[in-house]
């Protein structure tokens, strides 16, 4: 058991785990993380496989490297607590050092006669420290006094609160990682939705987009309002970078686009031989409508917002954007398909109608209007607050430990024919310098005074 | 004056103060490390307007593209260097230093670096851009004056194993323990701004607050490599060339995680 626990103390393990963790957390930059299997066969091929064994594929995830950060964990802990009531007696039952010789062996030292009685210099000294913010403990015996003389000891528990809340962070990962729930909600136009593991709904009132002088997007902003029970009772803006929380649920905005399934089409009808004809219709793709003064049917069949040919000779869309939006419409008379074609909205001249029958008909596809979706996404985790606090302890330890330096000053007053001789030593871990300087100045006080 | 013509004198300013150092390197006088630093004061002065005039003209922080963060980061490291040499009065690092200086300036300025200020994408629209990249960068500037101090602790101390003695009053030891002190300055700092800044903006704007994202987890290895480097130093005792070469590991992995993740690496921190 002793040996167990001299394993899980010591500092070589744990820096034998950092350096594991660091080389296996630069394997998982190098192979990308959680996509689909056949990408890892077609980039990789058979090794494709192994990875995904080895779990090399969600790295982070994984059995062994959560394993891993599992035994950190113990390895830190049992390391803190191993050095804490060493720490503790230091701090609650400190002993001054009684012995000239210890002393004057520190490498921060000084000594020096005083004109004073044993009492006298003692006040002299415990003053002139207090005023330098230091706290006192003393000893005494007839002929001398000990005196221990620390300030800002709350450092040596600096690397204490660092591991603590290192594994604060670690517990909240755990909590985020089991119970971290997240959704997409897709609202298109003025919807209502649920937001599953909740008692409420979210409704979308105004999604826009704002851009900048030049065209670049400037934010997206949906305006959602929570719905309790059918009624409203929160409305809030929620832009990237300002989501909106309520319930322990944060909603983020987090994509957008227009559906292009079913946008209402605007077309002009024309004819050949009558330059006077011009007739416009809306209709949404999918639907029919009667061109007036017509027998003609016109059917919206498709629309693609960039228009583009794929290999395979079929009409698909090159993006979501609206770079050559196009439309597939037909003519019908008499359950008859008289013709059938793709117009252009940027380029009207290029519409060609294939038919059975000639026609004169032509067509311009003047407008579309598609509906604008707002996608917002839903977390819920309850490691965040853990997360934090881990942070705050983390931070706390590491001001603590560089930039809170911990003091101490061992004084020996030794009484002799009238005359007191004083001898003091400091102990400083970090920044020396500044610790020397402050030593030198003290000694050099305590020497003027009478 | 505009913000590129400022650019431009600061660093011709750097150059000089630069040369003064080499001067004082091979003369060993003491008023050319001083005009050296006089310069490289004046040089963060005016590189300081050269950022806030940046600022003011783009409605940004300056750090939203390659250029302008590199920039801030010669301004950090000139920043760094500067309180350094007071406090530890190692004007000798100063050639050694204001070269790597020269160098970031040199590559934000190279025509490759698309230098206009655009306007702000959506996601970087956050007051925890100026928090979290300026503390991150100024804590990466110190660890760049420990990479110089460990260096020349290096050659220093192989001088010093062939008997001869260092003729600079800059000992191997003082080096050593003044690449400790950077990085005891900078890891806080690192930890504030890359890990615990990041985290919290990325819960703002992604709604998780680690992704283990390629960036996100080199900066997560810088910061292991110099948590190696503290435990080793303070706990087993290591100085002197094994804590010089962590310094130097850790510095390689603070650039990677600054420039490297971006051109190597795909991931969501796809800005600079």
């Amino acid at each position: 058991m002793k040996s167990v626990i001299r394993f899980l103390s010591s500092v070589k393990l744990a820096i034998v785990l950092l350096i594991i963790l660091a080389s296996t957390s630069i394997v998982g930059t190098l192979i990308p993380q959680q996509r689909m299997p056949s990408e890892y066969l077609a980039h990789y091929g058979q090794l494709g496989h192994l990875l995904m064994r080895l779990q090399l594929t969600r790295l982070y995830h994984s059995f062994w490297f959560v394993a891993l950060l599992s035994f950190f964990a113990l390895n830190i802990s049992v390391c803190t607590l191993e050095r804490l009531s060493a720490k503790f007696r230091k701090t609650f039952s400190p002993k001054p050092e009684t012995e000239p010789k210890a002393l004057l062996a520190l490498k921060i030292k000084d000594h020096f006669k005083k004109n004073l009685g044993l009492s006298q210099a003692g006040v002299e000294v415990t003053d002139e420290l207090r005023r330098r913010g230091y706290r006192i403990r003393a000893k005494q015996k007839e002929t001398t006094h000990f005196l221990l003389a620390r300030k800002r000891i709350s450092s040596w528990y600096g690397a204490d609160f660092v591991h603590l809340g290192l594994l604060v962070i670690l517990i909240g990962g755990i909590i985020s990682g089991l119970m971290s729930f997240r959704e997409s909600l897709s609202f298109t136009g003025q919807q209502t939705l649920a937001v599953s593991k909740a008692s409420f709904q979210v409704r979308l009132d105004r999604f826009e987009t704002e851009f900048y002088q030049n065209g670049a997007v400037r934010d997206w902003i949906s305006t959602l309002t929570i719905m309790e029970n059918g009624r409203p009772v929160l409305s809030r803006a929620v832009e990237v970078n300002h989501p909106l929380s309520y319930r322990g649920f944060v909603f983020y905005q987090s994509g957008y686009g227009w559906d292009w399934e079913k946008p209402t089409l605007e077309l002009v009808a024309k004819k050949k031989d009558d330059t006077a004809f011009s007739q416009a219709i809306q209709l949404k793709v999918g639907e029919k409508a009667k061109l007036p003064n017509t027998a003609v049917e016109i059917v919206a069949r498709r629309f693609v917002p960039d228009f583009m040919i794929d290999d395979k000779n079929e009409v698909v869309t090159r993006s979501l954007e609206a770079n050559n939006p196009a439309a597939l419409i037909e003519g019908w008379e008499a359950g008859q398909q008289l013709f059938s074609g793709w117009i252009f909205a940027k380029f009207p001249d290029f519409g060609r109608m294939h038919s059975s029958k000639e026609t004169n008909l032509s067509f311009e596809l003047k407008d579309f209007k598609a509906g604008q979706y707002s996608v917002i996404e839903v977390a819920r985790d309850p490691g965040v607050n853990v997360i934090w606090l881990g942070c705050a302890l983390l931070m706390a330890g590491l001001f603590l430990a560089f930039y809170w330096p911990a003091r101490e000053i061992k004084v020996i007053l030794e009484e002799a024919q009238g005359k007191t001789e004083v001898m003091a030593g400091g102990i400083a871990a970090k920044s020396r310098e500044a610790f020397e300087k402050e030593f030198q100045e003290l000694m050099a006080a305590l020497r003027r005074s009478k | 004056m505009n913000e590129s013509t400022i650019f431009l004198l600061t660093f011709i300013i750097y150059v000089l103060s630069a040369l003064f150092y080499f001067s004082f390197q091979f003369s060993k006088k003491d008023k050319f490390a001083k005009t050296g630093y006089a310069l490289a004061v004046a040089g963060l002065i005016l590189h300081t307007a050269a950022l806030i005039i940046r600022t003011i003209e783009s409605k940004h922080a300056p750090f939203t593209n390659m250029y302008e963060s590199l920039s801030f980061l010669a301004w950090s490291s000139i920043l760094a260097y500067v309180i350094i040499e007071k406090v530890y009065k190692i004007k000798r690092a100063g050639a050694y230093f204001l070269l790597i200086v020269i160098a970031l300036m040199a590559l934000a300025s190279s025509p490759v670096m698309p230098k206009g200020a655009t306007p702000l994408v959506p996601a970087l629209q956050s007051y925890w851009l100026w928090l979290h990249v300026s503390v991150t960068l100024l804590g990466e500037a110190f660890f760049a004056v420990a990479l110089v101090t460990s260096i020349m602790y290096l050659v220093a101390d192989s001088t010093e194993r062939k008997g001869k003695a260092i003729k600079s009053g800059l000992s191997s030891e003082k080096l050593d323990s003044i690449s400790y002190r950077c990085v005891a300055i900078g890891f806080p700092l690192f930890t504030l701004g890359g890990l615990v800044f990041g985290m919290v903006w990325a819960y703002k704007a992604w709604g998780t607050y680690w992704s283990w994202d390629p960036k996100e987890v080199w900066s997560l290895i810088t910061w292991f490599v110099f948590a190696l480097y503290l435990h080793t130093r303070i706990v087993m005792g290591w100085k002197g060339r094994r804590s010089a070469f962590i310094v130097v590991v850790g510095f390689l992995a603070a650039i990677f995680t600054y420039f490297g993740v971006n051109y190597l690496l795909a991931g969501l921190h796809s800005y600079a």
